[in-house]
């Protein structure tokens, strides 16, 4: 039996399009109609773009009909956060206080993408702003993770992850501030990753907080992976962080193997979790660096003495920022407005019923945090504290080539397991800050299964600049495992969760 | 950290963000916890240490060519206008 299309690799589809062995008219079509079956349940989107996903496919159709040669993700479809911005499609973040707008421009990235010929087919669900590990502080829907219903799908790109997990799309973008990539790809068991600070452009990006918001892809594949990166990455003159040192990715590079390679374990970070670490995490953990030292990797001890501090970091610092770049909506150019009183009354009004808790308690901890008296003590010692952190990661990539890591304590938690304590929340991100902060690049790749079926990633962490060596890694692993190439029941018709 | 109500109104009011009383004393609690948990980095010694605000190592400043790009989108953009007038965002009286 032959694969389904929507199993097929996103390099598989672009190169059957582009010989014309296949349509991307009937690649989208296939696309869609495997979201119109599985999205209804999974609440993968907050705005599908059908008939225009199918306009651009049949226009590209024409167009290598013409003889034209087509791009890197000819007739790819692709699905993006909702807060990335398509013009005069609506972009909530997962937000009340943006229902309803449409942004009068396109992202730096869907410039991109459509320059490559992929085909976007709507906005996935996401936490507001962004803010949040589970998706569930959308202010929409809830999102549910493919391989068990009951468990969120992470987040805050749950949307992102669940819809490629789910075979929706085989190419999706997320946004990653503290790990908003590669938690719900560890989650939904696809890859994520985090590029370089300044690797690709925000410009179209909504900010959450600016000095570590990074666009990434989610894919099933390393070498999907590689090829969006390639078609997003690079100097954009409207993000001022954007840099020209990032370049496309090799694929050829990526088949390498790993003799000689040395790969960084900072073992003590694990301690970090303490109780909180599964031990199905620890297994596969432990279970991925022998894979590696059979495959010619050299083990290479490392540490990063001060990860410790990397979420009380975190959690000054990225709602401080967000403090201020959420001060943009007031009622007045776009969204919600409640009119109530005055000006200041109408600002206050709007604010409190158009942003929910988690957002709010952000701004107000963003708010005390930057406020007279205390400016110095938290934002401007976190901020060295991040130095300290950077500091580490670079000290240990310079006696490795890459690190890796967990990226979550556990696997895919329950739906509201976890929504009534922010802090615990929170200290569930202890993997995968600290390289945010650091500003270098992360890899979230699927390595095996738990006992109960749920998807298990690790975390590779890269010099800036440097993603096609940690794809690479992660690429040595998956031709020796089958963890990526799985898909979970509801992605195939008819039963069968392998192919 | 203790953060009582009065505090979580003072910085709500800076933040022009309002909060219901009956969840004033929630969001207390909250921020208390939050910032007792991030009481942690006053015990690290900081001394000589420069801040990180943008981690982009050597970046000279990106300027671009000083050209004028016309976005054209006002029509655009004001459909977006929970209330206007005309070519403005209408606002309630500030004086």
């Amino acid at each position: 039996m032959s694969t389904p299309l929507v199993l097929e690799s996103a390099e598989a589809l672009a190169t059957a399009v582009k010989k014309g062995e296949r349509s991307a008219a009937d690649v989208t079509r296939a696309f869609l109609a495997q979201a119109d079956r599985t999205a209804p349940s999974l609440g993968t989107y907050l705005h599908r773009l059908s008939d225009s996903a199918l306009r651009d496919a049949e226009a590209i159709d024409r167009r290598r009909a013409k003889g034209e040669t087509l791009g890197a993700l000819a007739g790819v479809p692709v699905a993006l956060k909702d807060n990335i911005c398509v013009r005069g499609v609506p972009t909530t973040c997962g937000s009340k206080i943006l229902e309803g707008y449409r942004p009068p421009y396109d992202a730096h990235v869907v410039e991109r993408l459509r320059a490559a010929d992929a085909v976007i087919v709507g906005k996935t669900n996401c936490d507001e702003f962004a803010m949040g590990s589970s998706t569930e502080n959308s202010a929409f829907q809830v999102t549910r993770n493919p391989w068990n219903l009951d468990c969120v799908p992470g987040g805050s790109s749950g949307g992102s992850a669940a819809t490629v997990a789910a075979c929706e799309a085989p190419l999706s973008l997320g946004s990653d501030t503290g790990g908003s990539v590669r938690q719900p790809a560890a989650f939904c068991g696809v890859y994520g990753l985090k590029p370089t600070y300044g690797a690709v452009s925000r410009y179209g990006l909504v900010a959450f907080a600016s000095s570590l918001d990074q666009i990434g892809p989610f894919a099933r594949s390393a070498r999907d992976t590689a090829l969006i990166q390639s078609a997003i990455c690079g100097r954009d003159a409207r993000d001022t962080t954007s840099r020209g040192d990032a370049r496309p990715i090799s694929l050829d590079a990526l088949e390498r193997d790993l003799t000689g390679f040395r790969l960084g374990v900072p073992r003590s970070i694990l301690e970090e979790a303490g109780e909180g670490l599964a031990p199905s995490i620890r297994a596969a953990f432990e279970g991925a660096i022998s894979a590696y030292e059979r495959a010619g990797a050299k083990i290479v001890d490392v540490a990063l003495p001060h990860a410790r501090y990397a979420i009380a970091t975190y959690y000054l610092i990225a709602p401080a920022e967000a403090s201020s770049n959420l001060a943009r909506y007031d009622g007045v150019r776009y969204g919600l407005r409640h009119p109530d009183g005055d000006l200041r009354e109408m600002y206050e009004a709007t604010r409190g019923a158009g942003f929910g808790r988690e957002v709010k308690r952000r701004i107000l901890l963003g708010t005390y945090a930057l406020s007279s008296g205390y400016y110095d003590a938290y934002y401007l010692r976190a901020q060295k504290v991040r130095t300290l952190i950077r500091k580490d990661f670079l000290d240990a990539l310079a006696v490795s080539d890459s690190l890796l890591l967990p990226i979550t304590p556990t696997p895919a938690f329950k739906i509201g397991e976890k929504t009534e304590d922010p802090l615990a929340m929170y200290l569930n991100d202890i993997f995968s800050i600290p390289a945010s902060l650091a500003g270098v690049p992360a890899l979230s790749f699927p390595v095996s299964f738990d006992a109960s079926g749920l998807p298990i990633g690790l975390q590779l962490v890269g010099r800036p600049f440097d993603e096609e060596t940690m794809l690479r890694v992660a690429r040595a692993y998956e031709r020796e495992h089958d963890a990526a190439s799985r898909a979970p029941a509801i992605a195939v018709a008819g039963g069968g969760g392998a192919r | 950290m203790p953060i009582d109500v009065t505090v979580v109104r003072k910085i709500a009011a800076l933040a022009r963000l309002r909060i219901e009383p009956s969840e004033e004393e929630r969001y207390a609690r909250e921020l208390g916890g939050i910032l007792g948990f991030v009481e942690q980095l006053q015990a690290l010694d900081v001394s000589g240490i420069e801040p990180t605000s943008q981690v982009t190592e050597g970046a000279r400043p990106a300027l671009r060519a000083d050209v004028v790009c016309p976005s054209d989108v006002r029509d655009e953009a004001l459909q977006g206008a929970p209330e206007r007038d005309g070519d403005y965002f209408k606002v309630p009286q500030v004086v």
